[in-house]
């Protein structure tokens, strides 16, 4: 039989990037949940839950169903919450669902750790997501999270699927990094102490797991700037947003250079859009204001790219 | 929502044959007396089974020689071993995701179709007698099909009633005249086999809509081979992954005349469908796209599917959507599931499907009877696996005999509502038989009866003992230039005592099928 060039159906790499961005997602998810359970506990008044609900700007459809933002509270949100879209227990099931309409593009491996992984969290109750449970928990899912990349990147044959999962886990990643960055300095603007901005610079850096790799980079100690710098630029950070743009235009390209996918100019201008905020950058010196409007326009930027990526090859008719 | 996996055709109306199958006899109880003590006491699995009246797969009426090993191997372990393989594998079942799943409101419940450890083993010499009465059939039926929707001829001299088949709900008039290539109507079958207590094979029906259960037959040995591969090692067993390929080439076989690389994709109603696994097997097996309809669409007679690309063109559509929902325009105007204006396509011959469209009318339960004579009509042979006794009571001697023996059979109906209407005689009670009896000879016309028939039955694993459940088999046959059928099939099995229910729905789970070499 000869070989002929995949055809893959619009709404399957839709789906396959869905998949990319909602383990993604989870794994962020997991990661500030578990990063504030521990490493805010020297604060008086225990862990600020509300801050996770900042970074995700959920503040309003969470009051819809919760009265007060205590750890229970949060946790049953960002976990166990059927009507929370993005809580672990529906990110991944989402993930599951996207898996189950390419099941038969993905690897078996891929499916089967996705199935386990849903079973999981499917058995969860509010038992297993009390406090003292919260660190094995989401390192649990961390690393099933991981788990899932790993297996993919050792399974799943480099094609123009795998583009569009690559696309869809950067697009999420470079969000979720910026969403951190943005809360940890409008924060830092109001609370001036400085032995609780250490605190909490380092409770943001563990979040997006680069507090040695930082360490690494300026071992003179953590002006905010240099970790505004490091989160946004460093190329050689496997989270930072310029790696994040940066793969995700390789694959762009891949998509048109080596799979014959036709060329958007929405598409392109989007992307040079990206690109552009990126390198003009929130100016020198630490201006909480500054910085805000500019992660603002990199998310804004990240969302046209996620948009022209949809409307270029998932809607053909 | 279809709440079971459906593994006979879609839609079909309930076969009054299968109600045979859905009898737990009380008959049957006397096979299993003293069989759960025996089986908890001893620790080899085979020591104190007892298949009663029954034929047994395992051990035929007194030993069969090519099981002997097999039955060595499986008693060297003992109840607590089997047991643990057992779990294993269904635990595996549940992590590969091989499941059938129900959709409530909120979540997806995935099921699996329960796998018993203990293999259903065919002799070298059942097999023939299988693959050649299959493949007999499948021509026969490919010949009468071409015949109903062409010259007419069985109807013309009489073999088959005219009526029976152009009266039927699955006939399809815009099917003649339409000319598809090798003449294959039924390019996948899936031939449901009994065996009755005297160890004789017969068909109990044909199924050549959309047969599912093939994935479970490769899963199954995948499953078998990674759960217990130390019970075939050394041992000749027949492969079954060759299915996926041997379907591609079918497929591309029947290809539109002048497409050299064809494009071919699986039709899938969607994820709600109990049998998308299965959908997806034979995708990924054939490394095909599966599409649903909206993936699909035509322009001038000619079909396309939806890429990154834009239009890409399709020649070959295994389809697992019944008729009625293929095309809105051209059957059910309702129908989300299929494509406008494929069926002009398909009659353009410009898109094969598979199977073909108007099948249905071969596999009906009434029609049915008739097979025996339409492989002596057209192959001039007599067909090689008997159907399970069928009085045709349209006809006077079988009206006679059904009439005779009312208590004794299972009367069916032969119109258009599914399991409507059948009656067992040995459970019916005197009125009913006598209404049974008026209605018969009111209109004769709409009735078969068959005897019931008692399936053989294969060591199983239950709890912690082995005991015999009935079973069923499925061979699949592909049909192109000509048919191969894949050596094995779904033996579904009745977990629950006495049942003759082999469905999922019922209680019925499945084994991994061997043919020896």
């Amino acid at each position: 039989m000869t070989m002929r060039r995949s055809s893959l159906l619009a709404r399957f790499a839709e789906n396959i990037l869905w998949i990319g961005r909602y383990i993604e997602r989870a794994e962020n998810l997991a990661r500030v949940l578990h990063i504030n359970e521990t490493y805010s506990r020297d604060q008086t008044d225990g862990p600020d839950w509300k801050r996770v609900l900042e970074i995700y700007a959920d503040l309003e459809p969470f009051s819809k169903t919760y009265s007060t933002p205590d750890a229970a509270s949060v946790l049953n949100y960002y976990i166990l919450d059927r009507n929370n879209s993005s809580s672990l227990v529906e990110s991944v099931r989402a993930a599951r669902e996207n898996a189950r309409s390419v099941r038969h593009l993905i690897s078996t491996e891929m499916w089967t750790h996705l199935n386990i992984f849903h079973g999981k969290l499917k058995r969860l109750t509010q038992r297993d997501i009390q406090l003292p449970d919260l660190s094995r928990l989401a390192s649990s899912v961390i690393l099933d999270c991981q788990t899932f990349e790993g297996i993919t990147d050792g399974t799943f044959a480099r094609g123009e699927p795998w583009c569009f999962y690559e696309i869809g886990k950067y697009l999420e990643r470079g969000d979720q990094i910026t969403r951190v960055l943005d809360v940890g300095f409008h924060r830092m603007s109001q609370e001036t102490p400085d032995a609780v901005a250490s605190v909490q610079w380092n409770v943001l850096l563990r979040s997006v797991s680069a507090y040695y790799a930082f360490r690494n980079r300026y071992p003179a100690g953590s002006q905010s700037d240099d970790i505004a710098t490091f989160l946004l630029y460093d190329t050689e950070f496997p989270r930072s947003v310029a790696l994040c743009v940066q793969r995700m235009t390789t694959r762009l390209r891949d998509l048109q250079m080596r799979h014959g996918l036709e060329h958007s100019v929405n598409l392109e201008k989007a992307r040079r859009g990206l690109e552009f905020s990126l390198e003009t950058g929130p100016g020198t010196g630490l201006d909480p204001q500054k910085l805000h409007v500019f992660l603002d326009q990199i998310q804004i930027s990240l969302g046209h790219v996620g948009d022209a990526v949809r409307e270029t090859y998932f809607t053909h008719s | 929502m279809c709440t079971e996996l459906s593994l006979k055709s879609c839609n079909k109306p309930l076969n009054a044959l299968s109600c045979v199958r859905c009898l737990s006899g009380e008959r049957a109880k006397r096979g299993y007396m003293n069989q759960r003590t025996a089986g908890a006491g001893t620790t080899s699995p085979l020591e104190g089974y007892d298949a009663g009246e029954y034929f047994c797969e395992m051990f035929g009426r007194r030993g069969l020689g090519h099981t002997a090993e097999i039955r060595k191997r499986l008693n060297a372990l003992d109840i607590a071993a089997l047991k643990r393989r057992s779990r294993d594998a269904e635990h595996e079942l549940l992590n590969l995701g091989i499941t059938f799943t129900v959709y409530t409101d909120r979540d997806a419940i995935d099921r699996i179709l329960p796998f018993d450890i203990i293999p259903r083993v065919l002799s070298r010499k059942d097999w023939e007698i299988i693959e050649t009465g299959v493949k007999q059939r499948i021509a026969a039926l490919n010949l009468f099909l071409h015949d109903i929707y062409h010259e007419g001829h069985i109807l013309k001299d009489g073999v088959v009633p005219e009526d029976l088949v152009k009266g039927n709900e699955n006939y399809r008039p815009e099917m003649c005249g339409v000319d598809l290539p090798h003449g294959s109507y039924m390019h996948i079958c899936g031939t449901d086999i009994v065996r009755d207590e005297k160890g004789k094979l017969c068909v109990l029906e044909d199924n050549g809509r959309t047969p599912s259960g093939v994935s479970y037959v490769i899963e199954n040995r995948h499953l078998m081979m990674r759960a217990f591969p130390d019970l075939a090692d050394g041992i000749p067993v027949a492969d079954v992954d060759q299915y996926g390929e041997r379907l591609m080439r079918m497929l591309c076989e029947v290809a539109p005349k002048g497409v050299l690389d064809p494009c071919v994709v699986v039709l899938s109603p969607g994820v709600f469908n109990a049998a998308y696994f299965e959908h997806i097997f034979l995708a990924r097996e054939m490394g095909v796209p599966l599409v649903e309809g909206r993936d699909l669409e035509v322009e001038n007679d000619k079909v396309y599917m939806k890429t990154t690309t834009g239009l890409a063109p399709v020649h070959v559509i295994y389809r697992r959507i019944n008729d009625d929902f293929l095309d809105p325009a051209a059957f059910r105007p309702d129908s989300r599931l299929g494509v406008a204006g494929l069926f002009s396509a398909y009659r353009k011959g410009n898109v094969t499907l598979a199977n073909a469209v108007g099948t249905g009318v071969a596999d009906d339960k009434a029609v049915y009877a008739y097979v025996p004579r339409m492989i002596r009509y057209y192959l001039g042979e007599d067909a090689i696996l008997p159907n399970v006794p069928t009085n045709i009571c349209r006809e006077p001697a079988g009206l006679k005999k059904t009439l005779a023996n009312l208590d004794k059979l299972v009367t069916k109906p032969v119109g258009e509502a599914g399991g409507y209407g059948v009656v067992i005689g040995p459970r019916a009670s005197k009125r009913e038989l006598r209404e049974l009896r008026a209605k018969l000879e009111d209109d004769p016309a709409n009735y078969i009866s068959q005897p019931m028939v008692n399936l053989s039955v294969c060591p199983t694993l239950v709890g912690r003992a082995v005991e015999p459940r009935h079973v069923d088999l499925r061979p699949f046959a592909l049909t192109g230039q000509s048919t191969w059928v894949l050596p094995g099939g779904l033996s579904r099995v009745a977990l629950r005592r006495g049942s003759l229910i082999v469905n999922s729905s019922q209680g019925g789970g499945s084994k991994d099928t061997w043919v020896l070499l």
